[in-house]
């Protein structure tokens, strides 16, 4: 295999990498938003969250893989307390109103998160067989980068089996596009609401856990990811999940080729192309994006 | 009657002024502390406070009256540092300016200083546009991004395994990163050292995911990287660099040193990382040895060189004030200049002609740290010491 190969294997695999980690929070982010019309500021500290009590269980002795599924529960509870002491109250008032809301509870878990576990990085200690490097198609790749792509997939898949096969997943896809609908047939549209918000800061706990041992732990993950899915959820469209899906692959590749290719303007690419799109689709890419 | 009268009149006076006098007398001198208690170098600026209290600590009073600092959180934005300083100065009365991390910071300080009319002396701005940038303006701390790019250029010259490299440049985008990165190629070509990027790469502060800027030097086919990043991103940088089984393939020179709570946290990932530095727990001379100590006793954390470069910073300034005799700022600058202090890293001279500190250095290698009283599993071992006149610049 030429090395030329071997890179653009490199670049393909980091692409799907980032897309992703992007896809998993900005999937919590449009289920929130799509279902109950709640911009959640705060999804970024609940990734960061993710992270660290993902590391805490970790450094605690637990194996990575059960603190890969209690993490999102924890944080799904976290979610939960939020979703009936803070959104509930103000379910009945303006978007804007949550949307403040969330913003403070941003900083506030941010402040938590320094005050438990401080400012210095931490690094999630994995098993020793994803550790290594494996061998494919003629570069040598980092196990557990790989093992991402699996554990993505497996979320997605279990994600998709949720909203099309179980009760739960059909009443939160008709809450989503005819609430009176749902609330007519007996429903109680606040635990829809509440369910909803769960499972999007579930999905963040499972995402920080999932990128922790990918780049690092620290207090300021959180915001700049925030950025990074809201980035995703506009240029796929707000609260479409499959817009979501197209527009997180479409800004890791982005992100990545133009790291690799024009270093400096990366980031600038990415926003100007979020740009160009909200100009001449403001409805996302495939035109399902939802506004209040 | 008019005379006991006149007694007491004079007698009430008396006292009052001498009580005021006593008041004057107990007035603490003020002293503005600008740290990063936020964002990205949090832990370095909590380092940094610490160095500055201890040293307020230990010197106790100057001029006989008590050391007050006032300590304000830059968030390492410049702005922000600014209109902090503003509040230090107008507001609290603080007689001089002491901290600040990051170039950028430390130039918007530096430009502003004519407004403030208050002595600043930077800890942690490493840039070369600092030299005899203004009169009140001062540096005594982290070495200076050409006395860095000396370290490590004699270093690797003086290492034939290190010589033969070709290097790749890699850097935080923002004013210090490419200070280092710039003054670290110009002098490696001096010497014949091979730079793979000439234009080397800047990457943004935020960075998280460094795949794509390691598939590069992957693909470039470098066996050495020179990386000019916030100290506590090194440590994740080398992470990755780990992850897709570079290091010890790719050796890493760093242009600052990376903080030993960081290294802490990276673990064996970190072994490997080359690089000069004012100081490291490893210095084993009796003044580190006893500050360290002593830092270790107060603080129960692994002493850094953020909180050294600050404890000597803050003793330069808090000697200059009573040499001074006073705390205006004129003759607090005039006693600067000139000024030397023995602390950690050996004697620390502030140059009378361009305010920048003089003093030796240390080039370090991180390794498995030996039985110590910090508990610390890194070190930065110490390879060789630089004396002052070796780094430079001459004066």
């Amino acid at each position: 295999m030429s090395g030329t190969f071997s890179i653009a294997i490199d670049l393909l695999l980091n692409s799907l990498v980032l897309s992703g980690v992007f896809l998993i929070v900005a999937m919590g982010l449009n289920i929130i938003y799509g279902l109950s019309r709640i911009m959640n500021m705060s999804h970024g500290a609940l990734y960061a969250v993710g992270a660290y009590i993902g590391y805490s269980l970790v450094a605690t002795g637990v194996n990575y893989f059960a603190a890969l599924i209690i993490t999102p529960i924890l944080v799904g509870i976290i979610g939960l307390l939020i979703e009936r002491t803070i959104i509930l109250p103000m379910r009945k008032r303006s978007m804007v109103y949550t949307l403040i809301l969330t913003y403070g509870l941003m900083f506030f878990l941010d402040g938590m998160i320094k005050h438990i576990w401080g400012n210095r990085p931490r690094f999630i200690e994995l098993p020793e067989f994803m550790q290594g490097m494996i061998s494919i198609l003629g570069t040598q790749y980092p196990v557990y980068r790989l093992m991402t792509l699996f554990m993505i997939a497996a979320i997605m898949i279990a994600l998709m089996l949720l909203l099309s096969k179980t009760k739960a997943g059909i009443i939160m896809r008709a809450a989503s596009t005819i609430p009176e609908m749902v609330s007519c047939m007996g429903i109680n549209m606040s635990y829809v609401h509440m369910g909803a918000f769960m499972l999007g800061c579930a999905m963040a706990g499972a995402a920080g856990i999932i990128a922790g041992p990918l780049t690092t732990i620290d207090p300021l993950m959180g915001g700049e990811m925030l950025i990074s899915s809201f980035v995703v959820v506009v240029i796929g469209g707000l609260g479409s999940l499959r817009g979501a899906v197209i527009a997180a692959i479409l800004i890791g590749f982005v992100q990545t080729f133009t790291e690799f290719f024009i270093t400096d303007l990366a980031m600038v690419i990415v926003f100007i192309m979020m740009a160009v799109i909200l100009a001449f689709m403001p409805r996302g890419l495939l035109g399902e994006g939802k506004f209040e | 009657m008019k005379k006991i009268v006149t007694i007491s009149l004079s007698l009430m006076m008396a006292f009052v002024l001498m009580s005021s006098q006593q008041v004057f007398a107990k007035d603490p001198v003020k002293i503005g502390v600008l740290v990063p208690l936020t964002g990205i170098v949090a832990q370095g600026g909590l380092e940094m406070k610490m160095g500055i209290e201890m040293a307020a600590e230990e010197k106790g009073t100057i001029l006989g009256r008590d050391i007050k600092l006032y300590v304000e959180d830059t968030q390492v934005k410049p702005p922000i540092a600014v209109s902090k300083a503003e509040k230090l100065v107008y507001k609290d009365g603080c007689k001089a300016l002491i901290g600040v991390f990051s170039s950028g910071v430390g130039l918007a300080l530096a430009s502003n200083i004519d407004k403030l009319k208050v002595p600043f002396l930077s800890t942690h701005v490493m840039t070369t546009e600092f030299y005899g940038i203004h009169p009140l303006v001062f540096r005594s701390g982290q070495l200076a991004n050409d006395q860095t790019a000396v370290g490590n250029v004699k270093g690797i010259m003086a290492r034939p395994d290190l010589k033969e490299k070709t290097y790749y440049v890699l850097v935080h985008d923002y004013a210090w990163g490419h200070d280092a990165g710039q003054r670290f190629i110009d002098l490696a070509k001096e010497n014949g050292i091979k730079i793979y990027n000439e234009e080397y790469d800047r990457a943004p502060i935020a960075t998280k995911d460094w795949s794509s800027y390691i598939s590069k030097i992957k693909a470039s086919g470098v066996d050495g990287v020179y990386i000019a990043f916030i100290t506590n991103v090194i440590p994740v940088f080398a992470k990755q660099m780990s992850d897709f089984g570079l290091q010890g393939k790719v050796k890493t020179i760093s242009a600052a040193a990376p903080g030993p709570l960081e290294l802490e946290a990276g673990g064996e990932a970190c072994f490997g990382i080359f690089g000069a530095s004012d100081w490291s727990w490893d210095v084993d001379t009796p003044a580190s040895n006893k500050w360290e100590m002593a830092f270790w006793e107060k603080y129960k954390t692994i002493p850094s060189d953020a909180a050294a470069h600050s404890y000597v910073g803050a003793m330069n300034l808090f000697n200059a004030i009573e040499k001074a005799g006073s705390t205006d700022a004129q003759a607090i600058a005039q006693a600067l200049k000139g000024i030397s202090f023995d602390g950690p890293y050996g004697n620390v001279r502030i140059s009378a002609k361009d305010n920048c500190m003089r003093n030796s250095a240390v080039l370090t290698e991180t390794m498995a740290a030996p039985e110590n009283p910090f508990g610390a599993k890194v070190t930065m071992k110490v390879l060789h010491t630089f004396t002052a006149e070796e780094l430079g610049p001459p004066e």
